[in-house]
């Protein structure tokens, strides 16, 4: 069985002609248990539907689980022998039931505590935009360390999942606050950078009435070059709402659009609401994708119009 | 946001400056329930007292971008870049549209012509209205029997038979008075002096026939 799966991923991994580097999407969110995990795997299996071929990369410190996801058992081959050294990251890719779509396992046997470092994250990118597919998705954990905002900074996209509840918006905002100090350190000198983190915490105890505005705070100050923020206008965050219940859930990303672009003053991309559904819960328990198990659900028609959306949105827009 | 836009209304509606009419609704539609009620999206980033404050300054934006002529005039200041800041506040805009419409009025009744004081005396002091002096009135105020028709609606035709009080040509008396009164609000004339005096001669002229 092993064996079978193995040749199969050849399979998979030789035929596809494509010469360029795969695109590299990566999931985060700030909060655990908001659906990454899901939404990954959705992706790749409507990605598939669309007829490319996707690896997903499980980047879960805290415990990897797209295989359960997908109904696999966890694999002995797993990323922790790409970091140690012993074997190449297209050694890894497993096939998963689904055709088009594989996967390299997280660390599952994470008994010490694992961390990855920003330099380990350097390694991985220019290898996994290397492997034959062409998309690249990964699943991060949660939360704002800095193995994490690395590669969302890598990243070609950049996906936030988001629940309706007010935790998770607060987790998203700090996690989107600590994405781009991230990102402005390599842009500034130490000091600068040390300066805007004081700034930022000062606003945030309340020792400034006023709203505060990245954009100006940046024009005003020297040592950061503010370029980076026209690239985050022509690649922004993109942000899903998951397990939406109401019509006002729905809304909730146009709201933290529109709150992103008061307080930090640039804009993150809304890409879609996802609609709380049954089906996810009881596809997990059974470890089928919910994809798979029931494909022509709205669910399986919004992730459709999410992947199309971030491929060509323009194709998008000539269809309506 | 900063403060310099305070009175970007686009910026606070997240419009761009070419959106269609809809759009501007819909995006203050958007907005409004943002910071409005209790939004799960305001959490950790604005208090309730900001919230309001930018409540304060949606309305503003949409009060002048919501309404055709205010953000014409809008429009107008921004793009010239020539205005203060204060200049593109609505109450500004407010004003200016309230000036134009007040403007415009006498502007459309100042007829391109040269006044004449002696003639002047004369129209007002005149008792008797016939259609040579309405002929004579219409020359002096440069309007051509085509504009006349044009403004009343009554057929040139008609206007030129009322000046030449041309009976065989004209309809039935009661038309008559009506066009009478429309072109003398026309030429500024009190209509109804006119009207009763030239409707006077042209019945003793319409007896003696």
């Amino acid at each position: 069985m092993e064996r079978d799966f193995q040749n199969e991923s050849q399979d998979v991994i030789s035929n596809t002609p494509s010469q360029k580097n795969a695109q590299l999407w990566v999931i985060a969110s700030g909060k655990g248990g908001v659906g990454k995990t899901f939404t990954t795997s959705s992706l790749a299996i409507s990605l598939s539907k669309m007829g490319h071929n996707v690896v997903i990369i499980d980047l879960d410190l805290s415990g990897a689980n797209v295989h359960s996801v997908f109904g696999l058992p966890p694999h002995p081959q797993s990323i922790r022998q790409f970091f140690e050294g012993s074997k190449t990251l297209a050694e890894l890719v497993l096939p998963t039931s689904v055709p088009k779509v594989s996967y390299i396992q997280g660390f599952w046997d994470a008994w010490t505590p694992t961390d990855i470092s920003t330099e380990q994250i350097r390694g991985l990118v220019p290898e996994a935009k290397k492997l034959k597919a062409d998309y690249i998705i990964v699943d991060l954990g949660a939360g704002a360390v800095e193995g994490h905002l690395e590669i969302l900074k890598l990243a070609d996209e950049k996906i936030l999942i988001s629940s309706p509840e007010p935790t998770s918006i607060e987790k998203t905002y700090r996690l989107i606050e600590s994405f781009v100090c991230h990102s402005l350190k390599e842009h500034s000198v130490p000091e600068a950078y040390e300066h805007i983190i004081k700034t930022l915490r000062d606003h945030r105890q309340g020792f400034s009435g006023d709203h505060f505005s990245f954009r100006n705070y940046l024009k005003e100050s020297s040592g950061i070059q503010p370029d980076y923020f026209e690239t985050l206008l022509t690649k922004p965050l993109r942000l899903i709402v998951n397990s939406c219940r109401t019509q006002a859930n729905t809304e909730l990303g146009h709201s933290m659009k529109s709150v992103c672009y008061k307080y930090y003053d640039f804009k993150i991309d809304f890409i879609g609401a996802l609609d709380y559904d049954n089906a996810v819960w009881q596809s997990i328990r059974n470890r089928e994708p919910v994809l798979i198990a029931q494909p022509f659900t709205p669910l399986a028609g919004q992730f459709l119009a999410t992947c199309k959306q971030l491929i060509d949105p323009k194709d998008l827009r000539a269809v309506i | 946001m900063n403060i310099g836009s305070r009175y970007n209304y686009y910026d606070i509606l997240e419009l761009n400056s070419n959106s269609a009419h809809q759009d501007v609704t819909t995006a203050y539609e958007r907005v409004r329930a943002t910071y409005s009620g209790d939004n799960p999206a305001l959490y950790t980033i604005f208090s309730e007292q900001e919230a309001r404050e930018l409540l304060i300054l949606i309305e503003e934006a949409y009060a002048v971008l919501g309404n055709k002529n205010l953000r014409a005039i809008y429009d107008q200041r921004l793009l010239s870049g020539r205005f203060q800041n204060e200049e593109l506040s609505l109450q500004a805009i407010l004003a200016a549209s309230k000036q134009m419409t007040t403007e415009q009025k006498p502007e459309e009744k100042k007829a391109p012509y040269v006044k004449n004081d002696r003639f002047e005396e004369e129209i007002a002091s005149c008792a008797l209205w016939n259609g040579d002096l309405l002929k004579k009135v219409r020359d002096y105020k440069n309007i051509t029997t085509n504009k006349m028709s044009e403004i009343t609606k009554i057929n040139s035709y008609y206007v030129t038979a009322i000046e030449n009080m041309d009976y065989e040509n004209l309809p039935a008396p009661v038309f008559i008075r009506g066009y009478v009164v429309q072109i003398a609000r026309v030429l500024g004339l009190d209509d109804k002096k006119v009207a009763d005096s030239y409707m006077k001669v042209f019945k003793e002229n319409n007896a003696q026939k």
